[in-house]
């Protein structure tokens, strides 16, 4: 059982799941039935983000073995270490049956543990990306600020402001920054 | 300021996680007021969604320590519940602040069976009502299994002759769900921490039947929890925080600045909600309200062994223990009074200890423990406890 608020990567350990020959057979995306999902749904074992809420529920169920036949704990038994910590700090927590070879768990947890990272990953890069545009789009901003200003053409004003940057040593987004908000600043009192 | 940071080598970093509850004050004001600063710290405070994800990051070196149940460096060590991983406590950050609150349409059933206040406030009424409708399900919530919250709410069940295991279910749900939870009745009650009960009651959704204080007394709620590993390798900086935290609990404590802090904690890195959901003003001060929440004062901030053993007799009585353990070794291992004592210069000689008693027998205290028979001192759990 996969419980996750992110769909997307849900899908991606779910596909990593499949591809590596376990089956996901149920997939939350809200952990509202929780507790009745994992009685009904019976899973060998829950995969949760570590920063879900909701895990604080889950950790009752090892205490419910009277509701829940198959009780659930933590790591099976007492895992290695290294092994957990590298889950943690990937963001995963696992909940596993009772009983279950950790032999066995140790593939499945490793799969959703590259897949997390991956998903980690792919989120940076996407962030770096949108950032970059949001730079470029102040940056062209301030330019047109300065074209209007000083009347000037667009390769006057960029020159402008990377003399700005160079002198100020900052970098040509800080200076672009600066910029806007002065020139907003002297449009408010016009 | 960043740029400076590596070049402070006077300043040790430490990384401290937090619960977004009214108790986490004293870690917002050790941080925000300067404290921790003033005491050579750089520390980081990191916002966690759950107790398991606290316990795990500290377990696994991701925090160096948090704002933690009082229970659970203890339940950590002994490995209840999760991956055995040492902990230790030598600070208590707050006493009280839970409640029992139940809903409106539970509130009137119970009123039937009652021939007195008296008779909700102690669960009598409860009892009646569930043996002569046994067919209803009834269902409370608490918000971590091994907490104050559960055995509070299983001692007060207990006191009036209901099994909680049995009679009713208890179940876990996130603090800030538990009012969602009550209103779509998917739950008739639980016991959680302020501010979740005055809200329920403000907002007309529930009626808060009794408090933790009024069950054990003035008991320790949260504590300092460390890795044991941090507090062996860096002690100086562990006293630092101690003392930062001490200087920040007087802070919390004192009237005159609520205020201003519930200003901080409303903010977004902290509680993120308005500070007009803490206090409704000057008349209606939350933290000294009914749940007694208090943060500083005679015998608040120690590491208190007598509750430590509380709930370990607690633990025990609820089959939360596979086995039978060292009472004495566990507690001086995990409430270190000493790191304390020496943090703030004062003795360990002061601090209420009734392991330390020469009548105390752990084999005959755990049998009791089973049977009930362990209770609270009538001012509370650091005064004593009683084997009847």
């Amino acid at each position: 059982m996969l419980v996750d608020n992110e769909a997307a990567r849900a899908a991606i350990v779910e596909q990593a799941m499949r591809d590596n020959g376990y089956r996901v057979i149920r997939r939350l995306e809200t952990t509202k039935h929780l507790t009745q999902e994992v009685a009904q749904s019976q899973p060998d074992i829950v995969i949760i983000d570590i920063e879900s809420p909701d895990r604080d529920m889950l950790e009752n169920m090892s205490r419910l073995s009277k509701d829940n036949p198959r009780p659930i704990v933590m790591f099976a038994e007492e895992d290695d270490s290294s092994h957990i910590e590298a889950a943690i700090r990937a963001g995963v927590s696992a909940y596993i049956v009772d009983g279950m070879q950790s032999s066995r768990v140790k593939p499945i947890l490793q799969v959703a543990v590259a897949r997390f990272r991956e998903f980690q990953a792919l989120r940076s890069e996407l962030n770096t990306v949108k950032s970059q545009l949001e730079e470029r789009k102040t940056i062209e901003k301030a330019k047109g600020l300065i074209m209007k200003h000083q009347h000037c053409d667009e390769a006057a004003a960029y020159t402008a402001l990377r003399k700005l940057a160079m002198d100020r040593s900052q970098r040509i987004i800080e200076v672009a920054t600066s910029v806007i908000s002065v020139m907003e600043l002297m449009g408010d009192k016009q | 300021m960043n740029i400076h940071h590596s070049s402070c080598h006077n300043h040790s970093h430490v990384k401290l996680g937090f619960i977004p509850l009214l108790d986490c004050a004293p870690f917002v004001v050790a941080k925000e007021k300067g404290f921790f600063q003033a005491e050579g710290l750089d520390v980081e405070l990191s916002k966690e969604a759950s107790w398991s994800s606290i316990r795990d990051k500290v377990a696994f070196n991701l925090l160096d320590g948090a704002h933690m149940l009082a229970s659970m460096p203890l339940a950590a060590t002994l490995g209840v519940g999760t991956v055995r991983s040492a902990m230790q406590t030598s600070f208590t950050v707050s006493h009280n602040g839970n409640g029992i609150t139940v809903s409106n349409a539970l509130y009137e059933r119970m009123q039937r069976y009652a021939d007195s206040p008296q008779d909700l406030h102690n669960a009598v009424a409860l009892k009646r009502l569930l043996e002569s409708e046994k067919n209803e399900a009834v269902r409370f919530a608490i918000v971590y299994p091994y907490s104050s919250h559960n055995y509070q709410l299983r001692d007060w069940l207990a006191s009036a002759g209901i099994d909680p295991d049995t009679d009713m279910q208890i179940i876990v749900v996130p603090p800030t769900q538990m009012i969602d939870y009550l209103q779509q009745g998917e739950i008739q009650g639980y016991c959680v921490g302020e501010p979740w009960n005055t809200l329920a009651v403000r907002q007309g959704l529930g009626h808060m039947l009794t408090t933790g204080y009024e069950i054990w007394g003035s008991t320790p709620e949260k504590v300092l929890g460390i890795n044991s590993q941090w507090a062996n390798q860096n002690p100086e900086a562990h006293q630092s925080v101690i003392r930062a935290l001490d200087q920040a609990c007087r802070w919390v404590q004192a009237a005159e600045n609520r205020i201003e802090l519930f200003a901080l904690l409303s903010e977004p890195d902290y509680l993120n909600c308005t500070p007009e959901q803490l206090s409704n003003g000057p008349d209606d001060d939350i933290i000294a309200k009914a749940a007694q929440q208090r943060f500083s004062g005679r015998r608040i901030n120690h590491p208190s062994p007598n509750y430590a053993l509380w709930i370990m007799s607690q633990m025990w009585r609820w089959q939360d223990l596979a086995r039978p353990i060292r009472v004495v070794d566990v507690i001086n291992q995990v409430y270190r009074q000493d790191l304390y004592c020496q943090a703030l210069g004062l003795s360990v000689e002061d601090i209420p200890s009734f392991i330390k008693s020469a009548n105390f027998d752990e084999s005959v205290w755990l049998q009791g423990a089973i049977e009930g028979r362990v209770k609270p001192h009538p001012n509370g759990v650091i005064d004593g406890l009683i084997l009847d």
